[in-house]
């Protein structure tokens, strides 16, 4: 570590060629007894994990925008909806890393947070048959993300560490709440939105079809529904 | 005009190969009220016209890059946001770039399918050459970054833009290098030259005496930007 800092320097200083840059002015770590920063791994590492989830979500929503955007698909506002969906995942990873960083976290191993390439290689779904599909599928990824976050919880509220860790019960009371208050509100407000919206396409399509899907389409575009 | 018909039919089955969209139902639409099946192939009656194809494909990878690099700035950002780091103007500056990469991300994908294209997410070669990236780093050493990334992507503008431009070879696409020039380019060169004058101040106020105030100061700068 001492080495890399050191070749960073050296680095700075060799490519402006100046003699005394001063890139780093280190300051002396302050450590408070108890802790204020005081979050622990377990509870940690599954909220870095479901940043990434969040983002993966967001590449998924992508994909399906893009699908829905084809001349021969031809479904502007279900594109339009699934872009929206894609930004709002985006946004969900960003909170949740503004909530890691407001209690102390991610001063270190930042870089790990998200795998670009991965990203890419988790898109699971990129075609579908109908708008139908689209929004079944939609609703089966929201429910897994709701999953997720319920898994975040429990493991934040520690009982799951203490059971598999042998570790001593720590409940990360204000996470838990934001969690549960502001989070899974917005998913199950989300769910409960997708699904009436897999109900009334369902009932269009069993009578009409593509006629259906075109009327369900240019509602979701106007922003009617 | 049951020989017409038929003559019509058998027309459209030779000449299939090099037929307008129109065509394709002239036949079989006309002069007939039982219903004809419809034409399988359909590829007269997409959007794509000219020589897109080579141009779609620079374009799809424009689109990536994009997303790579929203989430790289998203991780810079982060990083700054941190207690440690605490500079906020930085955080704030790599947070407004990854939010104008995915912004235009999506943008691209959609440009990608008014075009009759269809998007393909896959991660950019530049990530295999590329050595890993670290975010942790000094504050001009993550603006010189940032120049670099910036310089790639105007240069991937110039390569798309390039392959819309080739009118001696007939492939000439006045609406892509449009659409280059006008959502592109210029911001991107602004956005360097900005950049570009960051590392200017960074280097000669880190040079002198007060390289920390200076840091807080520009810092502060930033945020205001
Ligand atoms: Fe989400």
């Amino acid at each position: 570590m001492k080495a890399i800092v050191a070749s960073t320097l050296l680095l700075c200083t060799f490519v402006l060629a100046t003699g005394d840059l001063q890139c780093s002015h280190t300051e002396p770590l302050y450590l408070t007894n108890p802790r204020w920063d005081d979050m622990v791994d377990p509870c940690v590492n599954v909220m870095r994990k479901q940043i990434k989830t969040e983002l993966n979500a967001a590449m998924q929503y992508l994909a399906m925008g893009a699908h829905f955007s084809k001349d021969v698909v031809n479904r502007p506002g279900f594109a339009k909806m699934f872009f929206e969906s894609a930004s709002e995942e985006r946004q969900h990873a960003i909170k949740l890393i503004s909530y890691l960083l407001m209690r102390g976290e991610l001063v270190s191993d930042v870089s790990s947070l998200i795998d670009t390439r991965a990203l890419f290689e988790k898109i699971n779904w990129t075609k579908w048959e109908s708008g139908l599909s689209a929004l079944k599928n939609a609703l089966t990824l929201e429910a897994l993300v709701t999953k997720d976050i319920k898994n975040v919880i429990e493991v934040c509220e520690g009982h799951t560490n203490k059971k598999r860790q042998n570790q001593e019960e720590v409940n990360d009371y204000h996470l838990v709440d934001y969690l549960t208050g502001e989070f899974l509100e917005e998913q199950y407000k989300g769910q409960r939105d997708l699904a009436g919206k897999v109900s009334t396409l369902s009932k269009f399509m069993t009578d009409h079809g593509d006629l259906g899907e075109f009327l369900f389409d240019k509602k979701l575009l106007k922003g009617d529904l | 005009m049951k020989a017409f018909v038929v003559f019509a039919v058998l027309f459209v089955a030779v000449y299939a190969a090099d037929d307008t969209c129109y065509k394709k139902f002239d036949g079989i639409c006309s002069g007939t009220t039982a219903k004809s099946p419809l034409p399988v192939d359909l590829s007269t009656c997409t959007a794509s016209y000219g020589h897109i194809d080579v141009v779609l494909r620079h374009l799809i990878g424009f689109a990536n890059s994009h997303i790579v690099r929203s989430m790289e700035y998203l991780l810079m950002s982060t990083y700054y946001g941190n207690y440690q780091k605490n500079r906020a103007g930085f955080e704030k500056l790599f947070r407004d770039l990854s939010d104008a990469k995915w912004d235009h991300a999506i943008e691209l994908i959609k440009h990608v399918t008014t075009r009759g294209g269809s998007m393909k997410f896959t991660p950019p070669d530049f990530l295999n050459t590329e050595e890993p990236n670290v975010y942790e780093g000094y504050e001009i050493q993550s603006i010189a970054k940032a120049l670099d990334k910036e310089k790639q992507l105007a240069l991937e503008a110039f390569k798309v833009h390039n392959e819309a431009s080739r009118r001696t070879d007939g492939k000439h696409d006045p609406e892509i290098s449009s659409y280059i020039e006008e959502e592109f380019v210029h911001h991107q060169a602004k956005n360097i030259r900005k950049l570009a004058g960051y590392v200017t101040d960074l280097k000669s106020m880190l040079s002198g005496p007060d390289g920390s105030l200076s840091l807080f100061l520009f810092d502060e700068y930033l945020k205001g930007q």
